[in-house]
């Protein structure tokens, strides 16, 4: 285990040791405090509070679905730079198991999602106390998390499309691509009922907040939770199964 | 005077078994079975194209195997990868590290890879290639052959038993060449590592190494110890090569032809000369069977032929790089 920790701990670095690694967090930032600044000047009184503003702004249908991009664009060269650069095959030959490589490459990414959300949440916050109010209504702690949490499995999601992708192709580009594209269709909804199968609809858990409307009739949030399991048990299954067999050429 | 490719050698560090590749129907790797030995620097020479590449991804378990298997100190790659692999350190084709990092950090990778690794063996192998004074500057920064040193130290840095190299000199220029060679052979010393160096050039191999295994199209094509020709061969059970010009040629041929101890292997008609093969022993019966018969005798050479002119003729000659 302090083994597995030391490979994340490596996949960090060379995440974080990039030049761009500040970019996600830079917008993030920006657009946060910009935004926040516009609505009390522009705005009138339609937020009240810093706890408004940050539901608002970290939801999946707000600026949350942005960071799910940043999060794919940031995690997909994960595999395919090994491959790209060359560095794989140092990184193959240390004694450590390619699925062990591969898992704390995933738990690396997971990392990343998760510290861009907390981030997205922390400067939203911050922003918004700023120039609105600081009081917490009843049940907005509660909210907040919500939010978050449906927009950390919203990021989740695609990323884990864009990591099998990665993985697949070998190719940091389409692994982009696709994630990127994916999360642009999951804003359309089919009205048929096998639509209800894909991921798209069933991925921002959001909906089921305060008894929402779900996209489809007959979804409700345990049926969406089990597709989407059901989603990156296949994303994944298919990226060990092909990072275990591969050639490294 | 094939060196025997002893196939029960217990004390390989090294062993390859039968060892194939096949993709797409094509066998680019055929049933390849040789050692490396304690403390051995062993060359694979062959063309471009020959299979260098695929054989040492095959060992370091990169690529799977269609057929055969290799062992590391006993261990199979095949069934006890992570046991073998400790064993082993390399660098297959161009040394590539992550070029924003330092040579340093990207050591710290290899590093925490393996909890054995301490920061003073890190120090240690940095200093055995010289990289002292690079290790705070990015990657990028780096030359090819300052990436080729951090390579050997990346490959170094768990302290195996075998060092294989994937054509080290590659884009290096005659010093850096050089700089290599006299690296490798330090390692050889300081470490007491055995080291595989894969080359498609003859004369490098010659300057390294104390034996090659040479290659062509994926099969073994012989394997020789370097120096062999400058040895001594005067040993009795050794086979030779004896350049006889002798006067009235067909009859010598002929004398020649009755003697089953001697074989005729070319014939110069105008210089009426006769290159016949036969151990070192038989050397004066031969001479004396062609005196009963009255053949003049103007000269007995014996002809070592080169290692070189040897490769060439395996690899048919236009194809060495
Ligand atoms: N993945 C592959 N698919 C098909 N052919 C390959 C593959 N890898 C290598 N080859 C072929 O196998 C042969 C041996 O390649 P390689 O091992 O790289 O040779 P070397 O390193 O001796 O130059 C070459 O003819 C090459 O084109
Ligand atoms: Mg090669």
């Amino acid at each position: 285990m302090r083994n597995f920790m030391a490979l994340v701990h490596n996949e960090w670095l060379k995440m974080s040791k990039k030049r761009s690694f500040f970019i996600p967090y830079a917008i993030i930032a920006v657009v946060a405090v910009g935004l926040a600044w516009a609505l009390k000047h522009w705005g009138g009184e339609m937020l009240g509070t810093a706890s408004d503003y940050t539901i608002m702004m970290a939801g999946t249908t707000g600026f949350g679905q942005f960071t799910a991009m940043l999060a794919v664009i940031f995690t997909a060269g994960l595999v395919a730079s090994e491959h790209g650069m060359g560095t794989i095959k140092f990184l193959l030959i240390r004694g450590q198991s390619r699925a062990k490589i591969l898992a704390s490459k995933y738990v690396a990414a997971l990392l990343f999602a998760l510290s861009l959300i907390v981030w997205l949440n922390v400067v939203c916050f911050a922003a918004g106390a700023v120039w609105f109010s600081t009081d917490l209504p009843s049940g907005a702690l509660r909210d907040i998390l919500i939010t978050a949490g449906s927009s950390l499995v919203f990021s989740i999601v695609y990323m884990t499309l864009g990591f099998m992708m990665g993985v697949l192709t070998r190719s940091t580009g389409a692994a982009m691509g696709i994630g990127m594209a994916a999360i642009v269709l999951s804003g359309i909804t089919i009205p048929k009922n096998f639509y209800k199968f894909i991921l798209f609809p069933n991925a921002n858990l959001s909906v089921y907040n305060h008894g929402g409307q779900p996209p489809l009739p007959g979804m409700t949030l345990p049926f969406s939770i089990a597709v989407l399991a059901v989603y990156i048990v296949l994303f994944l299954g298919a990226s060990f199964v092909t990072f275990k067999r591969r050639d490294i050429a | 005077m094939n060196h025997p490719n002893d196939i029960l050698g217990d004390d390989a560090v090294l062993s390859l078994r039968g060892v194939s590749k096949k993709i797409g129907g094509k066998k680019i790797v055929d049933q390849l079975s040789f050692d490396v030995h304690e403390g051995e620097v062993v060359g694979l020479l062959g063309p471009n194209g020959a299979g260098k590449t695929t054989t040492i991804r095959m060992i370091a378990g990169l690529i799977q195997m269609s057929e055969g298997d290799v062992f590391v100190r006993g261990s199979s790659i095949r069934h006890e990868w992570k046991k073998a692999i400790r064993h082993i350190g390399a660098i297959i084709e161009n040394p590539e590290f992550y070029p924003y990092m330092t040579g340093y950090d990207n050591l710290k990778q290899y590093q925490r890879m393996n909890e054995w690794i301490s920061n003073d063996r890190i120090d240690e192998v940095v200093r055995l290639v010289g990289l002292e004074q690079a290790m705070k500057k990015k990657v990028k920064a780096y030359s090819l052959g300052m990436r080729q040193r951090l390579g050997i130290a990346q490959a170094l840095l768990h302290q195996p038993s075998v060092l294989i190299l994937d054509e080290p000199t590659n884009g290096l220029d005659p010093a850096g060449i050089r700089e290599m060679r006299d690296y490798l052979k330090t390692i050889a010393r300081e470490e007491g590592i055995s080291i595989l160096v894969s080359s498609h050039l003859l004369l490098e191999m010659e300057q390294l190494c104390s034996r090659v295994v040479v290659i062509q199209d994926g099969k073994l094509v012989t394997v020789r110890s370097i120096g062999e020709n400058h040895a001594p061969s005067n040993e009795e059970k050794n086979f030779v090569r004896v350049m006889f010009r002798v006067g009235r040629l067909e009859e010598a041929k002929n004398v020649l032809d009755s003697q089953e101890r001697a074989e005729i292997v070319q014939v110069a008609e105008e210089q009426s000369e006769l290159l016949v093969a036969l151990r070192y022993k038989d050397i004066p019966d031969i001479v004396a069977a062609l005196g009963a018969a009255r053949i003049p005798i103007y000269q007995v050479t014996e002809i070592k032929q080169s290692l070189e002119d040897e490769f060439l003729k395996w690899t048919g000659g236009n194809r060495i790089a």
